[in-house]
């Protein structure tokens, strides 16, 4: 199949449309823009929805309305749009809607600045806006895993009917890489009986978000918590990376993994045990792999660009104490020689 | 006071040529001008929102907020009521104010609140590299728009008349004594005055020549009619390259401002001691 060079950015379109994505709503902001430059490229091409929105709010909420519709809806932000789109990603969460939402996080807090970090997981894998839900979480670490964990992202979100993230940066967003397009559409045959079609079959279905009745909004919630847990047992993805007989174990994903790859390579050359664990889906956590590895000894690291948001996942998995953390902030790439130091301070 | 005394330190960004620089250049004079005048420049905060615009406030030595994208004017309306003799004025960008944050602009005007507001009107998104916004033509050709945009502009002006503005004009970063005219009427009038600055955008939008064929400036027009500012509002429409474009003042009127008839204002203009009394007062019926 056609393999081409371009930047991940891009491939998340490369990936939407191949998985069938029909609507685009979106708004200006960097690092993410490429994607809605893409998107209006594109989509008309295809006869497919696309919108510059008013607003980041605005955006979210076309979202809203055609995933109640049973479309298949992308958005993109970074940062400062995930924070105002936090209300719309509730709603859908409790109106059990799928959708996808790549987020090219940037440095922050506030307006920060457009260099890459990782600082939005929790905001990505702990819910993020008001009430008890989770998004599902997808942490690409290549341009080809930008295009091909956006589609997977579509399915997931379909199959549960659940707004899924793709959690990336700003690196990753604007690096270029050889992609391999995908090998077909993806299978569009995917259930939507329950979506308001404006037709006579869908007249009586309904989506909502609001249960006044206090047992039934608790019933509610109580499906939810379900689904979350069928997704912790069914979705969890991730890559190990010379775990055979590690010791010490590199925990980081997108493109700190990268490099942190490279540190295990390094810290092998040394005659050190490490090996690299690398989550792809965020939430639902590879908490049981983590656990598995803590009952052999392995000591963590947890190598993120942010302060250690990961490594609470880390150490309620494997409850080990401490879980050791590299980071850098503020648009800085954490450094090899820094992870290959803690490596060896670890081992 | 001159005018230089108001420059910064902060390296400038703007990309060369940008109507930016007009826009620094004309304000800078006007507060020199007026703390010579007696409106001492301390006295004066500044609010910008994020977009190109937004880094003015790094490049003027004067009090000021660097807000949140399309949140300039609910910051300053707190900044107002909360230092009510300040003289508060907002730097916004036609993305910033007009899309992101345009129903705060909406409800400063309907409030009439004493602030004034440049906007700096490139009709496009400098900052993110060329999206259309509220104010591009219909038919324009940004990153995101690559088949024009399908949208027709919405017209400033025009809105601020029908949302309660007491003050509104337009100016030209081509026409720096007008924009300084302009500048100074609107922060010494009372309520909310808005001043829509048309604004090359050397790299993304640059009208530079379809401006200067069409501008044209207001002599004699009745500012203080609704219908006079609605029609010359309406005269061009944000539209078209060829129609001529009126610059200056459209409508001033007088009406309260929102301090002005905020409840429980008085208060303020109480010495420490008499206010200090009366808010015991209050804080006893409570008990």
């Amino acid at each position: 199949m056609a393999s081409q060079l371009m930047a991940g950015n891009s491939a998340v379109i490369v990936g939407a449309m191949y998985a069938g994505c029909d609507c685009f709503f979106g708004y200006p902001i960097t690092p993410a823009s490429e994607i809605l430059h893409e998107a209006s490229r594109f989509f008309p091409m295809a006869n497919r929805k696309f919108v510059q929105a008013e607003s980041e709010e605005a955006a979210i909420n076309m979202v809203y309305g055609a995933a109640s519709a049973g479309h298949r809806v992308l958005a993109a932000s970074s940062g400062p749009g995930m924070s105002l789109k936090q209300e719309g990603i509730t709603y859908m969460a409790g109106a059990e809607l799928p959708c996808v939402i790549v987020d090219i996080c940037r440095a922050g807090p506030g307006l920060g600045n457009i260099g890459p970090e990782q600082s939005d997981y929790n905001q990505a894998c702990k819910g993020g806006g008001h009430g008890c839900y989770n998004n599902i979480v997808l942490a690409p670490a290549s341009v080809q895993e930008m295009c091909d964990l956006t589609a997977r992202a579509f399915d997931c979100a379909f199959k549960y009917r659940n707004p899924a993230v793709v959690l990336a940066d700003g690196v990753l967003g604007h690096m270029v890489e050889p992609l391999r397009f995908p090998e077909r559409a993806l299978d569009q045959g995917i259930e939507t009986a329950w979506a308001v079609a404006g037709s006579a079959a869908t007249r009586k279905n309904m989506i909502t978000s609001i249960f006044l009745d206090f047992d039934e909004l608790e019933t509610h919630n109580l499906k939810l918590q379900k689904k979350y847990q069928r997704i912790k047992e069914s979705e969890v993805a991730f890559e190990g990376y010379r775990l055979d007989d590690a010791e010490v174990v590199a925990v980081s994903y997108g493109i700190s993994s990268r490099i942190a790859r490279s540190a295990v390579d390094a810290a092998r050359k040394d005659g050190i045990k490490a090996g690299l664990l690398r989550p792809i889906t965020l939430f639902p956590f590879p908490a049981e792999e983590i656990r598995r590895l803590a009952g052999r000894g392995c000591k963590f690291i947890s190598v993120e660009m942010s302060n250690g948001q990961m490594r609470e996942d880390i150490r309620l998995a494997s409850g080990c104490e401490p879980v050791q953390l590299v980071s850098r902030y503020g648009g800085n790439l954490i450094g090899l020689d820094q992870i290959i130091e803690k490596i060896r301070e670890v081992a | 006071m001159k005018p230089t005394d108001l420059g910064t330190y902060a390296k400038n960004t703007w990309c060369p040529g940008c109507g930016n620089f007009s826009i620094l250049n004309a304000m800078r004079a006007v507060l020199a001008q007026l703390d010579e005048e007696g409106l001492p420049v301390e006295e004066v905060v500044l609010v910008s929102g994020i977009g190109c615009h937004g880094k003015i406030v790094d490049y003027l030595n004067v009090n000021s907020f660097y807000s949140i994208h399309g949140r300039t004017l609910p910051v300053a309306t707190a900044i107002k009521l909360a230092n009510p003799e300040r003289k508060v004025i907002c730097f916004s960008g036609d993305g910033d104010c007009l899309a992101e944050g345009l129903d705060h602009l909406i409800f400063a005007a309907k409030r009439n609140i004493d602030i004034t507001l440049i906007l700096h009107d490139n009709r496009v998104y400098g900052l993110t590299t060329g999206q259309y916004t509220p104010t591009s033509p219909q038919g324009f050709k940004g990153k995101s728009t690559p088949l024009g945009s399908a949208e027709p502009p919405m017209n400033p002006p025009e809105l601020m008349l029908v949302s309660g503005a007491t003050y509104i004009a337009r100016g030209y970063t081509h026409g720096i004594d007008l924009l300084q005219r302009l500048f100074k009427e609107a922060i010494l009038h009372k309520g909310f005055s808005f001043v829509d600055v048309l604004q090359v955008c050397m790299t993304y939008n640059n009208l530079y020549e379809s401006y200067n064929k069409c501008v044209y400036e207001m002599k004699g027009n009745d500012t203080s009619s609704f219908d006079e500012a609605l029609r010359l509002s309406r005269s061009w429409r944000y539209d078209g390259p060829d129609a001529p474009i009126p610059l200056g003042r459209f409508y001033q009127v007088d009406a309260p401002s929102f301090e002005e008839v905020f409840p429980g204002f008085e208060l303020v203009d109480l010495d420490e001691a008499k206010r200090e009394k009366k808010i015991s007062e209050v804080l006893e019926r409570m008990i």
